[in-house]
């Protein structure tokens, strides 16, 4: 199933950013801790992915959809993130609908016959 | 148990702003990996789902832009673990941008986890062992026991 172990990496810093914020001031995390931690979020994710794509395929339904994640999420017992998640979920949805009236709103006044816009609108719904 | 307690509070979403600026060199490199990804997703999947097929692909290095923001981890990176699933045929851009907040959330929790052997031991270093313990004694990562190896 995984090829290329490099496929798996997130970003260092990142994690060490996230490992960080999460933790009281003073404590740290030793180099390996951080990697261990690394290797279960990719492991985590795959997890979430694939238990998602079963679940999608149950349902018989091929695109996986963020409320399958929720689901799937609920079902492996972390249906903590699920509160979050959602919240989170409404703002990524205002966000790409805005980018998306930003986008028309700057086509139209530059050109009206922008297809392209149109097009552009229509794939981020 | 007392131990997953910690996995209630994950709201925490303030440090954002400060990260934006290191985002955005981040980005920069992130987006290729983001058009690299979408081809070869196009190939694999055959076009009969072609509507969706654009909210993975296309669509995504723009939203990618405008996602930074909001996530910390690249979910273009996310994109590519979740492509390594043989069974997935698509996943929406809102399912990859969950899968990326709920990774970050993930982080958090272990993190937390961990610290709480780490407190026990009266140390401020987590260590890989307490990691360990904690991927031991909490329930819902019982998933990960072996995969650290």
């Amino acid at each position: 199933m995984v090829e290329r172990i490099e496929d798996l990496n997130l970003p260092n810093a990142v994690i060490a950013r996230l490992i960080k914020e999460a933790l009281p001031d003073g404590a740290s995390v030793s180099k390996e801790a951080r990697a261990a931690i690394a290797r279960a979020a990719s492991v985590f994710a795959i997890f979430v992915t694939s238990s998602s794509t079963a679940l999608a395929h149950k349902q018989n339904h091929k695109t996986i959809t963020a409320k399958d994640i929720m689901q799937t999420l609920t079902e492996l017992d972390f249906e903590s993130f699920v509160p979050s998640l959602s919240q989170d979920l409404e703002v990524y949805r205002k966000v790409v609908k805005d980018k998306k009236d930003i986008k028309a709103s700057k086509k139209d006044a530059a050109d009206a016959s922008a297809s392209g816009s149109g097009a552009a609108t229509e794939e981020a719904t | 148990m007392a131990s997953e307690d910690i996995f209630q509070n994950e709201c925490s979403e303030e440090p954002e702003l400060e990260v934006e600026q290191r985002m955005e060199t981040e980005d920069a490199a992130e987006s290729e990996d983001e058009t690299e990804a979408a081809a070869p997703t196009e190939e694999t999947s055959p076009a009969a789902d072609a509507a969706t097929e654009k909210s993975v692909g296309s669509k995504s290095a723009a939203d990618h832009e405008r996602a930074a923001k909001l996530t910390q981890l690249p979910l273009g990176r996310v994109k590519s673990i979740m492509k390594l699933d043989p069974d997935l045929h698509l996943a929406t851009q809102e399912a990859v941008f969950t899968v990326t907040k709920a990774v970050e959330l993930f982080i958090a929790s272990l993190a937390r986890e961990s610290y709480k052997f780490t407190a026990q031991f009266k140390k401020k270093t987590v260590q890989k062992k307490d990691v360990d313990m904690a991927i031991s004694v909490v329930d819902c990562l019982l998933f990960l026991d072996g995969a650290l190896k």
